[in-house]
């Protein structure tokens, strides 16, 4: 890895995107192809700025963000107890850490008709389709943390006098922190992508369903606007959540 | 202020009384570490343990503390039987460090204290007494993996002294330093048994440490461990680095490492012997074949 | 020793556990708790369950037959199994062409990496209509929009394991005369391969993901349709049947590839 900054390698980088760009102002300018399947890029632009200050974008947003906030929470409170429990015990990790790792090797993808099925398309499906696409990582990841805790820490609390509830707040979370933070970071990310999918699938509501909407409506523009959207908040997303890691996940160095 | 081993012999602080140990293996055999040890550690002494590697030192150091459970006899701690770790009586200081690494060392020592049950009020004070008891004032603030090994043993002896128990117990807490640390650690810690009045139990490998340090060394013998013997270094602490090159110290070395040979050679194996042996059991069968052809 | 001191915390004793069988055998427990599982679905789809909404495994059994007799679930199914093993393919063989001189050459790499990564990092799921419009309701977009998932893994491990070779092996191979395609032949390709086969993992998951989103997207045909016409039905049974099929496809595409991970490896031991 260089450390210097390699310029040539950041001037092509920008010269390829800057190229594309261009690309496709042009291709939308000579009409060579229609506009249904790339729509002009001005034409989008000025969809972008249309939607971001529409109220459909923002009820739409909302519902999403809500089903998110949701299922994140159902995910982390049954992943964190669960990992919590079994991580303690040697046994139990055993048992049951090859089978949730198993299950979670098929793509939960193949399960989403039977959400539909027992929940409906409304928005309890695709909470708890993303709840339990999200809840994986996090009680992997816990379970991954709390017995990897060096046995050694526990004696030496257990010899001082610690009670079990002093033990998890003193010993254990800090330990395991860092594992756990990346878990709920992942079923974050993950359980975003499977509630977008889930909407746009079977859904009504939510950014999903209307990308899935202005599809069908052949309404392209507007489409790949929201998609834009989609785009810049799942990266506004991804950096809230290395933030978050970088302040309460860092490994402490081994000492 | 000097100190001789053997005043305040009124009731001894620790007993063991024939104390056994076994535990099972995961392909159904039981293996046996201790087998009826029973010792007696007077107030304000430091009682040394030694034995060969492997043979329950740590074990019934373990059990003497309370974390592991004998499987016959018990132990006393000032009169009152042990059923789990007493922390009110009993301090840990352990081989590898074991500080917290997500504390800085004062939170560490905080952290200890709170474990105690010590009122949150009295912990920073006692806290920071303790790392000037062992200079490491201007460390407070320092994470573990920023302190070089002795540091951070002295830095877990801290946590144990701010603990402010009556017995210390020490599993093998310099092994892993280097030989001026070790030494150097090794004076402090009979200036510390000159100054309080602290019972301390210590395992060690080193012979020189054992004798250096103890007011009696216990000789364990090799797996299922007994008491060998016991020997009385009669020097009083603190002691000086000068003790090392006594004679009565080399007299002292050299009768435990006779007791020790035995015992390491049947952990270790004698396998220069074992080969020696069977080398002779051949030729003897050779010549006896020999003889009986015509 | 530090043995002592991970154990202290357990009080051992010489005594045997309870249980033995269950002790001794985790995965005798996991069983265990499978078929316990399946007993509980059982019991809950004879009282408590809606049998408009979900079925106990006894009733998914009795539907199997019918369901899977039908030509037209049948061809849904063995669509969607060469849709995988297409996009599968394209995607290792497309991801290991680009990878490889991405890999091999520093500048390139330190050019088009990040461009990759971005593109890695955008949601693709949001993009689904986007296939769908260009390639179709047929094969074409299911099998893209796989294609689209599987190749990062594979470009990226690709790129990862060749930058793991060592230069040393490099030098040896040149100072010993060898042109710039046996270097790559002898020396780069195999210490790539278990960079390789992980990324060989990686891009099965990302191919069943995308093929299989994209299919059920897709409601006029194909598994999407079927999955649809049971639940506007009301034919529970008949949708857990086609979920266990998909279940079982997926299972057995991924165990096929952890075996060639496993035997690759065996070899690659012996190999250095």
């Amino acid at each position: 890895m260089n450390a210097r900054f390699d310029w040539h390698a950041r001037a092509i980088q920008i010269g390829f995107v800057v190229a594309l760009i261009a690309l496709w102002y042009y291709v939308g300018r000579s009409g060579l192809v229609s506009a249904i399947f790339l729509p002009q890029l001005p034409h989008v632009a000025g969809k972008f700025i249309q939607i971001v200050q529409s109220s459909t974008l923002y009820a739409n947003l909302a519902v999403t963000l809500f089903e998110l906030v949701v299922a994140v929470a159902i995910a982390s409170s049954f992943g964190l107890t669960i990992g919590y429990l079994v991580g303690r015990s040697r046994y139990a990790s055993l048992v049951f850490e090859p089978l949730l790792a198993g299950l979670f090797a098929i793509p939960l993808v193949v399960f989403l008709p039977l959400f539909i099925l027992f929940f409906g398309i409304g928005v309890e499906s695709k909470i708890a389709f993303g709840a339990a696409y999200a809840f994986f990582p996090i009680v992997l990841n816990t379970i991954g943390g709390i017995s990897q805790v060096d046995p050694r820490f526990v004696t030496v609390a257990r010899s001082m006098g610690a009670n079990e509830h002093q033990l998890f707040r003193r010993v254990l979370l800090p330990a395991a922190l860092p594992v756990i933070v990346t878990g709920l970071r992942i079923g974050c990310t993950i359980g975003f992508l499977a509630i977008l999918g889930s909407e746009m699938i079977a859904g009504l509501r939510g950014l999903g369903s209307r990308i899935v909407t202005l599809a069908e409506g052949m309404n392209t523009a507007e489409m790949f606007a929201y998609i834009v959207f989609v785009i810049i908040l799942a990266m506004i997303l991804n950096v809230t959540l290395s933030n978050m890691q970088r302040r309460f996940g860092e490994a402490p160095r081994s000492a | 202020m000097t100190r001789t081993a053997a005043t305040d012999v009124s009731q001894d602080a620790i007993t063991v009384a024939n104390v056994s140990h076994a535990y099972a293996r995961p392909d159904d055999g039981v293996v046996q570490t201790l087998s009826g040890v029973s010792l007696g550690v007077r107030k304000g002494e430091l009682l040394c343990l030694i034995g060969p590697s492997g043979c329950g030192k740590s074990t019934l150091l373990n059990i003497v503390g309370g974390l592991v459970a004998p499987t016959a006899g018990e132990v006393r701690i000032n009169g009152h039987p042990v059923h789990g770790p007493t922390p009110k009586e009993i301090a840990y200081v352990f081989q590898e460090n074991t500080l917290f690494p997500w504390n800085t060392i004062l939170d560490n020592i905080k952290v200890g204290l709170e474990f105690q049950g010590v009122p949150a009020a009295e912990r920073q004070q006692r806290a920071r007494e303790a790392i000037e008891a062992v200079g490491l004032a201007d460390f407070a603030n320092n994470y573990p993996h920023q302190l070089s090994g002795g540091m951070k043993q002295r830095a877990s002896l801290a946590r144990a002294l701010s603990l402010q128990t009556d017995i210390l117990l020490m599993d093998e807490p310099f092994a892993a330093l280097d030989e001026q640390t070790r030494t150097y650690l090794g004076e402090e810690l009979s200036v510390l048994l000159a100054t309080t009045n602290k019972t301390i139990v210590l395992v060690t490998h080193s012979l020189s440490e054992a004798v250096f340090l103890a007011d009696r060394v216990v000789v364990m013998t090799a797996r299922p461990a007994e008491i060998k013997a016991t020997i009385e270094v009669a020097a009083g602490h603190p002691r000086e680095p000068k003790f090392t090159t006594s004679s009565e110290f080399a007299a002292l070395r050299n009768e435990l490492y006779t007791l020790l040979r035995d015992e390491i050679e049947k952990t270790v194996g004698g396998f220069v012997g074992k080969a020696a042996a069977r080398d002779r059991e051949r030729r003897a069968v050779a010549g006896a074949t020999e003889v009986v052809k015509p | 020793m530090s043995e002592a001191i991970a154990t202290a915390g357990a009080r051992t004793s010489a005594v045997p556990a309870r249980h033995p069988v269950f002790r001794r055998n985790p995965a005798a427990a996991r069983l265990g708790i499978v078929v316990l599982a399946f007993v509980l679905w059982e019991l809950a789809g004879h009282t408590i369950l809606d049998p408009n909404f979900l079925s106990p495994p006894s009733a998914i059994i009795a539907a199997m037959p019918r369901v899977l007799g039908d030509p037209g679930v049948q061809r849904a199914l063995e669509a969607s199994f060469i849709e995988l093993i297409v996009a599968f393919v394209l995607a290792v063989v497309a991801g290991v062409a680009i990878g490889l001189p991405i890999g091999l050459s520093g500048f390139t790499r330190r050019a088009t990496l990040p461009l990759i990564l971005l593109l890695y990092s955008i949601p693709q799921v949001t993009i689904l209509p986007l296939f769908v419009l260009y390639f179709g309701i047929g094969a074409g977009s299911k099998i893209a929009f796989g294609v689209s998932h599987g190749i990062f893994p594979i470009i990226l491990n690709v790129v990862a394991g060749v930058q793991s070779v060592e230069a040393a092996h490099l030098i040896a191979a040149r100072s010993m005369g060898a042109t710039r395609l046996q270097t790559i032949h002898r020396v780069v390709l195999p210490h790539m391969t278990p960079s390789l086969f992980t990324g060989l993992r990686l891009a099965m998951s990302g191919t069943l993901l995308g093929v299989l989103l994209a299919e059920l997207y897709v409601s006029t045909g194909g598994i999407g349709y079927y999955t649809r016409i049971f639940a506007d039905s009301f034919d529970p049974p008949a949708t857990f049947t086609l979920v266990t099929m998909l279940a079982l496809m997926a299972v057995a595409l991924n165990e096929t590839v952890r075996l060639a991970e496993r035997r690759a490896s065996f070899w690659r031991t012996h190999q250095r």
